[in-house]
């Protein structure tokens, strides 16, 4: 009920705020006007001599210095007079009227109109300040993930048959990289609520990350039991592949990812891996694409080295030129191509990662101590 | 409501201003009425930017999250101080701290133009507003820090990791009062222009002006440099950077108005070429503003590319700039130029010293734009780097150096070139001496080094020329000499200072460039290396976690030369929000000297560490804390306080309006 009242009340304290700061701008602004009353000729009459009066004393201080002899003196005083002659015959600024009232209220409107218009186009008066601390969604956003962890194993030791408490542990397990813990959540999980393609998966997945890489039977027969069970569930058909692949069965292996590609919308991200697992499991786990990759960077050196040492480049493209050069094994052409690269850039902030890269290589800096 | 309040006095700031802009320039011979109402408008257009500016700063500080401002470039969990300094930190924030710098400066010219005539502070102040509703406008039409975020985010993104230091609270402020200073001299110069006004006079009302920003701005350069040189993590302290010449251009141009400004105002000469410098140096502020805010540039300034206001600023820049330059074309020839010297005399030295300057600002200039010209036209993208801006701008300061130490020696209008040579005789030869010394004890054959020591010693020595040859020290007692140096007027002084800290920066530059070495290895916790005489231990490594940040840090223990040992902890932090890692280097300082330590990235299980030694680099920044300090020196000066000293007048009330 308050919140509603506020809602409407707001915008109108703020265009009465508004309005009034308007008035007191325009008021400041009449009033201005009002204030000053100066006859304006005889001011700027008088800072004229004043000004021409100064420039004399000065030329007669620097005659009484000796910076000036008495010729020099004459001459410039000389020069002095006929500045004053010709300020005084070129025509004066003619006074015209003053501001009268009129401009002067037109302008003012023109303010307020612009001013509260725009704002009204521009602005949100209806949006109330939102500091951080005054914010109620706040509370529930602090508790941090191992307390409210804590708080759940509790709960769940009292009731093991929370269904949502050990829907809500499972993950934040995984997160907090207790996956043992995880595995057994997920179990209690399906035991509860029925198995499913992705829950089984999910449980497969904490087991295969328990086993750090070693694998697991009790993970395969789950990713099997998911993919039986939902003919277009990637995911486990995914890790059922990969797994397939640690294990050198490759015949089911390329069965999985075949079937993985094919429920593929195209854009999916694991879909380059998938294609080059495909590949590799067709030719019974050799990856060629280490040897082929090898046959290109061995034809893009030659044309890039032969570029470089003639025109010079970009220090990313040097950089390149000595990553390649270490990938072929070629440490005396990667050396000859860093120190190239150094001369041709010899601020260190030019080359942050050919330095790294060279000391990654093992290759000798700093060979000319400057 | 305090963002709304604040939203609505950026736009009732922005109506005051353009209705004072038309008003204004309009109606500027409506006399001294108007004048006041012009006043009191740039007060009042001050005090409610300041206003927006506070609304600003507040949801900042608060974290509220419902500005998209805060919520993109705030986050609850920053230290107050970037939470401050991060208002500034992005596009919009920093649109709304130039216009409140630009009404500060307007409410200021608002309040010491009060002796002047009213013709001209309806001119000034006209302008003045025209460049607030302009700026004001784009802020809040294209990029208006005021947008709402409905429902609020929990959370911000945080500003960029790298600005999250004290340099973000000093630098932009000070650069841009630098930047926006000059608009002030760009708008005495419209209205020179417009009035016809153009004399000693005016010459008198705008030194002190283009003074304050000159000084404003050497100091937001230097710090930039600093903050640079410590920050980023490489040790370079000034890169040529498109973003960093942006801000050296007026600087040199300000240097050049600063000295022509003096010949208009002793001589009643050069007074075109004073408007011209006048209108360019702010041209230049904008055109940096422009390079910096459009988003050509990517760089750590770059907070945002947005094509539409690229152009938006252009299109403003073209109108403001052409405009001026327009009425310059149509108004200069019926100007008088006044003033007639021989060349040899200090107008002589003045114009030289212009003449170097404005073509050091050419040579900038085209290595900046041409790059980016290039890659709009053709598509070609080439870099003109450091080797270009070190040889075609050291090519030019060398000779203007080689004179600078004459100029105050030589009297106005004719001077013996030979009498001002043989009073400079003995620091030349001091300055030879110290060159050729150093270089034979470091070693050095005959290159580019000696002549640069030579240059950096001639300019500090001789900038003192002038205060013994006043003093007469030496050929009168030395009590009597120590008199008359107190006795000396401020600008004398301020002259002397200012050029003596400018030889300093010369020696820092040339010290660092020829001694600087640098060591790049991997070490271990445990491990040792050295470089030019100090030894660098790895104690340890450890992992720790700051408010926002998680850091690598190292543990080293420096051995100086001389046997001392120093603790210094470089880092590297990544920050949580962004996830974007940012390099805290270890600066120890030697005396003028410094050894500069970089815990750089880790590789397999040891470190890449990067140390620099950098003598005499601490010159580079004291030389120019020196010249800022002449700057604040001569406006201390009576004699050269904004506008003309106030004359009583006798106020008698108006009996109508």
């Amino acid at each position: 009920m308050p919140r509603l009242a506020d809602k409407r009340l707001g915008p109108m304290i703020f265009w009465s705020i508004a309005i009034a700061i308007t008035a007191i701008a325009c008021a400041a602004l009449f009033y201005a006007a009002a204030g000053r009353t100066v006859n304006a000729t005889t001011s700027e009459m008088a800072d004229q001599n004043r000004h021409f009066r100064l420039a004399l004393d000065a030329i007669e201080a620097d005659e009484r210095n000796g910076r000036l002899d008495a010729s020099q003196a004459v001459a410039a005083k000389g020069e002095l007079a006929r500045e004053i002659l010709r300020s005084k015959a070129s025509p004066e600024v003619a006074a015209t009227k003053s501001l009268g009232r009129a401009p002067l209220l037109f302008g003012l409107a023109i303010t307020a109109a612009l001013s509260l218009g725009l704002y009204a186009f521009l602005g949100r008066p209806d949006l109330p300040t939102q500091p951080l601390t005054e914010r109620p969604e706040l509370l529930a956003q602090s508790l941090d993930l191992d307390e409210a962890v804590a708080r759940i194993e509790a709960q769940l030791a009292r009731a093991p048959q929370d269904l949502r408490g050990w829907q809500v542990i499972a993950p934040a397990y995984v997160e907090m990289r207790r996956f043992a813990d995880a595995a057994e959540a997920y179990r209690r999980v399906i035991a509860l609520a029925g198995p499913s393609a992705d829950l089984r998966t999910d449980l497969a997945e904490a087991l295969l990350l328990d086993a750090n890489g070693a694998g697991s039977d009790e993970a395969m027969d789950q990713l099997e039991l998911a993919a039986a069970a939902d003919p277009a569930h990637v995911r486990s058909r995914l890790y059922l592949a990969s797994e397939s692949m640690r294990l050198a069965r490759y015949d089911e292996a390329q069965v999985y990812w075949q079937q993985a590609i094919d429920l593929a919308q195209g854009t999916e991200v694991w879909l380059p891996a998938a294609r080059q697992g495909l590949a590799v499991a067709q030719n019974d786990g050799v990856d060629t694409t280490a040897a082929e990759q090898l046959e290109m960077i061995e034809g893009m050196v030659g044309g890039l080295a032969e570029r470089l040492y003639a025109e010079g480049g970009t220090v990313e493209e040097w950089a390149q030129l000595v990553r390649s050069y270490l990938v072929l094994n070629d440490r005396e052409s990667a050396q000859r191509a860093y120190d190239s690269a150094v001369d041709a850039y010899p601020a260190a902030f030019d080359r942050g990662e050919l330095d790294t890269l060279a000391l990654d290589g093992g290759l000798t800096l700093n060979g000319d101590d400057r | 409501m305090s963002i709304e309040l604040g939203h609505f006095a950026l736009v009732l700031a922005f109506a005051i201003a353009v209705v004072s802009a038309l008003g204004g320039l309009l109606l500027w011979r409506r006399g001294e009425r108007l004048a006041a109402v012009l006043s009191q408008a740039a007060i009042l257009q001050f005090v409610l930017v300041a206003v927006a500016f506070l609304a600003v700063v507040q949801a900042f500080v608060v974290s509220d999250f419902s500005l998209a401002l805060a919520a993109n470039h705030s986050h609850s969990l920053k230290p107050l101080i970037f939470k401050i300094s991060g208002v500034w930190g992005n596009h919009e924030g920093s649109m709304l701290l130039w216009v409140l710098i630009l009404v500060l400066f307007g409410a200021l010219a608002a309040a010491f133009s009060r002796s002047l005539p009213s013709d001209l502070t309806n001119l000034v102040l006209g302008t003045q507003s025209l460049l607030t509703a302009a700026f004001a406008g784009f802020t809040l039409f294209t990029s208006n820090p005021f947008a709402r975020l409905s429902p609020a985010p929990l959370e911000g993104g945080d500003l960029n990791p790298v600005l999250q230091d004290v340099g973000l609270a000093i630098h932009p402020p000070l650069l841009y009062a630098g930047y926006v200073g000059f608009s002030i001299c760009f708008s005495f110069a419209v209205a020179a222009l417009i009035s016809g006004r153009i004399d000693q006079a005016w010459a008198r009302w705008v030194r002190p002006w283009t003074m304050l920003s000159w000084t404003f701005l050497t100091l937001g350069i230097a710090m930039g440099s600093y903050w640079a040189y410590y920050e980023l993590g490489w040790g370079g302290w000034w890169f040529w950077d498109p973003v960093e010449n942006a801000s050296f251009m007026p600087w040199l141009a300000g240097t050049a108005l600063l000295h022509s400004a003096l010949v208009m105002e002793k001589r009643n000469a050069l007074k075109i070429w004073t408007i011209f410098l006048a209108i360019i140096t702010f041209s230049l502020s904008l055109l940096g503003t422009f390079l910096v805010r459009s988003g050509i540039l990517t760089s750590v300034h770059t907070f945002a590319s947005d094509p539409t206001r690229g152009l938006v600023i252009l299109a403003m820049l073209a109108v403001l700039i052409g405009g001026a330059f327009m009425l310059f074309a149509i108004r200069s020839p019926a100007l008088r130029q006044g003033g007639l010297f021989a060349p040899i005399s200090r107008e002589g030295a003045l114009i030289l010293n212009n003449l170097f300057l404005a073509t050091a600002v050419g040579a900038v200039l085209v290595g900046t734009l041409y790059p980016l010209l290039l890659d709009a036209l053709t598509g070609t993208t080439i870099s003109v780097g450091a080797p270009f801006f070190n040889f075609t701008f050291g090519a030019l300061m060398a000779p203007l150096l080689l004179v600078l130490p004459f100029g105050p020696l030589l009297a106005w209008k004719r001077a013996d070139l030979v009498a001002a040579g043989q009073r400079l005789m003995g620091f030349a030869a001091l300055a030879v001496f110290l060159a050729i010394l150093i270089s034979a004890l470091a070693g050095n054959s005959i290159s580019l080094v000696p002549i640069g020591l030579l240059l950096g010693f001639w300019v500090t020595f001789g900038a003192i020329a002038e205060l013994i040859e006043r003093s007469r020290l030496g050929r009168i007692p030395l009590a009597e000499s120590m008199r008359r140096l107190a006795g000396l007027p401020r600008s004398i002084w301020s002259t002397a200072i200012g050029h003596m800290g400018l030889g300093l920066t010369v020696l820092g530059i040339v010290s660092v460039s020829a001694w600087e070495t640098e060591l790049v290895t991997t070490l271990n916790p445990g491990e040792t290396a050295e470089l030019s005489g100090y030894v660098i231990a790895f104690d340890s490594f450890e992992q720790v976690e700051g408010p926002n940040y998680l850091a690598d840090t190292g543990a080293f223990t420096v051995t100086g030369p001389n046997g001392g040992t120093e603790d210094l902890m470089p880092e590297r932090r990544t920050y949580v929000a962004s996830g974007t890692p940012t390099t805290e280097a270890a600066i120890q300082t030697y005396g003028l000297s410094q050894l500069y330590l970089q815990l750089g990235e880790p590789l397999d299980d040891t470190h890449v560490i990067r140390v620099w030694h950098k003598p005499y680099i601490l010159l580079i920044w004291i030389g120019a804390l020196i010249m800022s300090g002449a700057g604040i020196l001569s406006l201390s000066d009576r004699r050269v306080r904004f506008g003309v000293p106030q004359t009583a007048r006798k106020a008698k009330p108006e009996a109508s309006l």
